[in-house]
């Protein structure tokens, strides 16, 4: 007995310490909603004079390079505005060249990631669409904006598969230093995840698919009492499909939602997704992305209009029920959060 | 062992786990917990969130100073992870009101909701307090975290040495000098847009419109909708109007420096050509010239003949 209470003391102590250190979220970025995200963004940034991974050179920092070890006989290396070796000013022999002009430096983000193929990326600066691009059929993509003034941004990304359904926001605070280029790489979109049922019944099985990076691994969690995690490979097209035995699950509401892994990267988690576990089987009608009940206009985004219109709202007696997302009688600060969470710029 | 003991290494275990267990809660603070300030002392006093590693997206409250001891010299939101204001801070009666969201939700130790430039009036102790807070995670549901605070104390002494005690035990910070604003960066950029829901103002139309000043904030805007009418100051939603949407409206955002970005927006519903009354004007006026020209050309050129 003694012992036996020893060792439940060490569980206990050690399970909390390192849940303690699970929690600790430090430079992590999140998804919508989603659990801690594993992935790590890179931000580097062209012009802080520091060659950092992924520059030949930055500003006067040229790592020790030099036109004679580029295999020219002299001259002056110097840096682009790209973080690229300039080798114009070098000489092969012979007179030298004249001097340059003054370009004034530009102040630019450039995003890089992963999505799904040839799938419509939207990247939104301060919740408002600032560019969208549309991914390489390996699902990668870039984005570059400019014309921004040096300060903190949150920056957010989000993908369309091929059925129209959307991921969940990846959103991503960067603090943008004026007359540098800053390099967002690693971001890796979350899967898209829809089900075949709204209720299934029980034992008989459960479609959870979606979409993203060819050939990926995709983690499933079902979430009841108990979490599952089954995994899955993502086709060369992105597509997922996980048949999930129901038989394990209790009669009551469930959840799903998703997460891909590759060559060590890991995205956030998907979007979460209900389904009931009952007596019947009961098809998915519609899109879980129709008939959202927080596009106040139903202009099928959720932006700056819908928050205009529940602002207008805010704190006035007798709201329409369109503008009253959690149905309590009032536009407070709860259905704004409710719009933010399901925002798409 | 006794039943005794037994129970008290049943208790440890639990006291134990309670400690170690970590508990989410979101904290707003200011960055100084106390102050040591002279009189007409102007010091910047900044309201940051810890979201202790929850993805909050909207959080609102209140800041209340001793309106005696201090005077509110500016609000300072340019660089705020707040995205969209609800209630745009502002003071009333010694409080600063705020509300706002972070579409997509914000994680971070230290998020800067705003900066606060206060003048100290005169000598005496205070403490700039937060209130009634309240911080939501971005869940969908609106779901209300947990929220811890850190106020700031104040001592304040006259013009030359201390005249009150200072803050015993404590490690009074005395506050760096107030930062010019010398922003001369406009606005950022943004595309206004337009629209009419049932919801609000009886279906007619209106204009929406947001931008952000990451140097001193953005002050107010101001909307034009007829080329020869002035710009007229403007919140938005904005009700137009000219609710035919056939001309031009202007927008001009304003920070607080007094930089200013005009973006234009087109016509959403332009004339046809033939409704712009405006050609009919001109041609009929080169007609008139034409017409006048021809004669007094005929005119000079028999009178040429003639002689």
């Amino acid at each position: 007995m003694k012992r036996k209470i020893y060792i439940l003391i060490i569980f206990i102590f050690f399970s909390s310490f390192f849940r303690g250190e699970l929690f600790d979220f430090n430079h992590k970025v999140f998804a919508a909603g989603a659990a801690a995200v594993q992935a790590t963004i890179k931000i580097t940034i062209c012009g802080n004079n520091i060659k950092e991974t992924g520059e030949q050179c930055d500003g006067s920092d040229l790592n020790g390079v030099t036109c004679s070890s580029q295999g020219f006989s002299g001259g002056t290396l110097s840096c682009s505005a790209s973080c690229d070796f300039n080798l114009s000013a070098c000489t092969a022999g012979g007179g030298g060249g004249g001097g340059g002009g003054y370009v004034a430096p530009i102040t630019s983000v450039v995003f890089s990631g992963r999505a799904y193929p040839k799938s419509a990326v939207t990247l939104l600066k301060d919740a408002q669409i600032a560019a969208t691009t549309v991914a390489g059929a390996d699902a990668n993509f870039q984005i570059s904006i400019s014309g921004l003034a040096g300060g903190n941004y949150i920056f957010s990304v989000y993908s369309e598969d091929n059925k129209g359904n959307r991921s969940s926001l990846l959103t991503f605070p960067v603090s943008v230093t004026s007359g540098a280029t800053t390099n967002v790489s690693g971001i890796f979109v979350a899967p898209t995840i829809t089900v075949d049922k709204s209720e299934v019944k029980r034992g008989d099985n459960i479609a959870i698919f979606g979409q993203s990076v060819p050939n990926s691994e995709v983690t499933i969690s079902v979430n009841s009492d108990e979490e599952f995690f089954n995994k899955t490979k993502a086709d060369a097209g992105g597509a997922y499909l996980y048949n999930f035995d129901t038989s394990v699950l209790e009669i009551a509401q469930h959840f799903t939602k998703s997460k891909a892994a590759q060559n060590g990267a890991i995205s956030s988690f998907s979007k979460v997704i209900g389904f009931a576990v009952g007596a019947k089987n009961t098809l998915t009608q519609v899109p879980a992305e129709t008939a959202m009940k927080r596009d106040l206009n139903n202009d099928q985004r959720v932006n700056l209009i819908d928050f205009s219109i529940a602002a207008y709202w805010y704190k006035r007696s007798s709201p329409p029920a369109s503008a009253d997302l959690n149905s309590d009688g009032k536009v407070d600060l709860i259905d704004f959060s409710i719009m933010a969470f399901y925002w798409t710029g | 062992m006794t039943k005794i003991q037994k129970l008290k290494i049943v208790l440890a275990a639990c006291l134990l786990s309670f400690a170690a267990i970590p508990v989410f809660a979101a904290e707003i603070f200011f960055d100084a917990k106390t102050r040591e300030l002279k009189v007409n002392q102007l010091f910047e006093v900044g309201v940051f969130i810890n979201t202790d590693g929850e993805s909050i997206n909207a959080v609102e409250g209140k800041i209340v100073f001793p309106e005696k001891l201090l005077k509110l010299k500016e609000i300072r939101d340019g660089n705020s992870i707040v995205n969209f204001w609800i209630e745009r801070p502002k003071v009333s009666n010694g409080e600063v009101l705020f509300s706002g969201i972070t579409p997509g939700g914000f994680i971070d130790k230290q998020g800067l909701i705003f900066s606060v430039v206060f003048q100290a009036r005169q000598a005496g102790r205070g403490s700039v307090e937060i209130r009634e807070i309240k911080a939501l995670l971005n869940d969908g549901k609106g779901t209300a975290t947990n929220t811890s605070i850190s106020n700031l104390e104040l001592v304040i002494s006259g013009p030359t040495p201390l005249e009150t005690p200072s803050l015993t035990g404590q490690a009074a910070a005395t506050p760096p000098p107030v930062v010019e604003n010398k922003d001369t960066d406009l606005p950022e950029t943004f595309e206004p847009m337009v629209a009419s829901d049932s919801a609000i103002f009886d279906g007619k139309y209106f204009l929406v419109f947001a931008t952000q000043d990451k140097g001193s904030g953005i002050d107010h805007y101001e909307v034009r909708e007829k080329f020869w009418a002035g710009f007229v100051t403007a919140a938005s939603p904005y009700l137009l109007q000219n609710q035919r949407l056939d001309k031009k409206i202007f927008v001009k955002a304003i920070d607080k420096n007094g930089n200013e970005r005009i973006v234009m927006l087109p016509p959403q519903k332009p004339l046809p050509w033939y409704r712009h009354y405006a050609i009919f004007g001109i041609l009929l006026v080169l007609i008139v010239v034409g017409f006048l020209l021809k004669k007094l050309w005929s005119r000079h050129f028999t009178k040429n003949r003639e002689l």
